[in-house]
């Protein structure tokens, strides 16, 4: 029965892949990308890798999906028709080549790892030392921190390269207003906005919390907040906060930033981001929920896109927004 | 009792691939978003019973996820569908 289910879920996997890749109706291709992400999600829970599996549904079905339907609308309301466009043979020939290439080469990565050497064995030893159970937030947050330092940085680094994208005029603005247009949906939206964004909010801090022992963490919790803030900006319960807000600012920067200065005390007990004997647990903590904070508040914004609005536009109530 | 649980996935699974197909067919916008969501809906299913059938409730956390993510990507298409004065009662 379970090879039953597993052939099943490949073959959905591949068909989902294939349809979203091939179908030329650009919402056809993201209900596909969706339903790709969310059934890539099942295969990492029946691998029992639940911590890939969060990360999938949440970052690849949840985040990157919201981000393809607001990215399609905005084509439309540029008169971009949101369809491909033929391409010459040679460039898809090309375009094919590249990435059966790759495949192949991941394909050949991927068997030449022995079945019997995974981190587990390097890493159990250790984990007693940090007082925490899982494995996967010990590497990212312990063994290998400066990984997990840089990407939070070039999450920032994203977020500023959109920025960029505003026409000189409307800065220090706000991006475009996410809210429906029409009175009575944006009633039911908002509603359901203020009931989701304090539902994400407890959601986001159990992650965070039970990131230390079991599946969750930093990364999968601070999605789960950006999915709160988008339902609550597009009911209109919350307002785009101005760019150059300082709480808005603050709240960007503190997850890079308390890591790096907990990083830098390292350099006191014998090296960069070397935690103290018996505070390792609480220093992974305050590295997470201020890193959940950023991440959430970041990808609200990179969904949100550059400012449009000038300074003297209209009002979005950004004042609320600020504590986010 | 593992057993019945994986029965159950299965049955869940092919659920999921025919509302696929009805995502496939459309034939418009809405009929594939909400064909979308109910195969996310037999998916979040697939998680929940996945958990059951192996004791771990970590898995019940990757459901979580997937049921409050899923409600943010039908507002947003929901938003960039809604034209002023296009109400549902008024379609059918």
């Amino acid at each position: 029965m379970t090879a039953a289910f597993d052939i099943i879920l490949c073959l959905l996997i591949l068909g989902t892949a294939g349809i979203a890749l091939f179908v030329r109706d650009a919402l056809a291709a993201i209900a596909f990308f969706i339903a790709f992400g969310n059934l890539l999600g099942l295969a990492w829970l029946g691998l029992d890798a639940v911590n890939v599996a969060l990360a999938e549904i949440a970052l690849g079905a949840g985040v990157t999906g919201v981000l393809l339907i607001l990215a399609r609308a905005r084509l439309l309301a540029l008169g971009d028709d949101a369809t491909c466009a033929d391409t010459s043979a040679w460039l898809r020939a090309g375009a094919l080549a590249a990435c059966a290439g790759f495949v192949l080469l991941l394909a050949a990565a991927v068997l030449s790892i022995p079945a019997e050497s995974g981190l587990d064995r390097a890493v159990a030893p250790l984990m007693p030392g940090l007082g925490i159970e899982n494995r996967v937030t010990g590497v990212l947050l312990a063994f290998r921190a400066y990984d997990t330092l840089l990407e939070s940085f070039v999450l920032l680094g994203a977020l500023v390269a959109v920025w960029s994208l505003a026409p000189a005029g409307v800065w220090p603005g706000r991006p475009a207003d996410l809210g429906m247009a029409d009175g009575p949906m944006r009633r039911v939206a908002g509603s359901f906005g203020r009931f989701l964004l304090p539902v994400a909010l407890v959601m986001a801090t159990y992650l965070v919390w039970a990131g230390s022992d079991v599946p969750g963490g930093a990364f999968q919790a601070g999605t789960v907040l950006a999915g709160g803030l988008m339902v609550s900006a597009i009911g209109g319960a919350i307002g785009l906060p101005r760019s150059d807000l300082p709480g808005l600012r603050v709240a960007l920067v503190l997850g890079p930033l308390v890591f790096l200065l907990i990083g830098l005390a390292g350099t006191g007990f014998g090296g960069f981001l070397v935690y103290p004997q018996g505070l390792a647990k609480a220093a992974i903590l305050a590295i997470e929920y201020s890193l959940a904070l950023s991440i959430g508040a970041t990808l609200a914004l990179l969904v949100a896109g550059p400012n449009v609005i000038g300074p003297a536009g209209p009002a979005g109530g950004a004042g609320r927004n600020s504590g986010c | 009792m593992a057993d019945w649980f994986t029965l159950a996935a299965v049955f869940l699974l092919l659920s999921v691939a025919v509302a696929l197909g009805r995502c496939w067919r459309g034939p418009g916008p809405v009929e594939r978003i909400m064909a979308a969501q109910l195969a996310g809906t037999g998916v979040i299913g697939v998680a929940v019973v996945l958990g059951a059938a192996r004791r771990d409730a970590a898995m019940l956390d990757a459901a979580l996820i997937g049921t409050l993510l899923a409600a943010v990507a039908v507002t947003a298409f929901a938003r960039s569908a809604a034209k002023p004065g296009d109400r549902p009662e008024g379609r059918g």
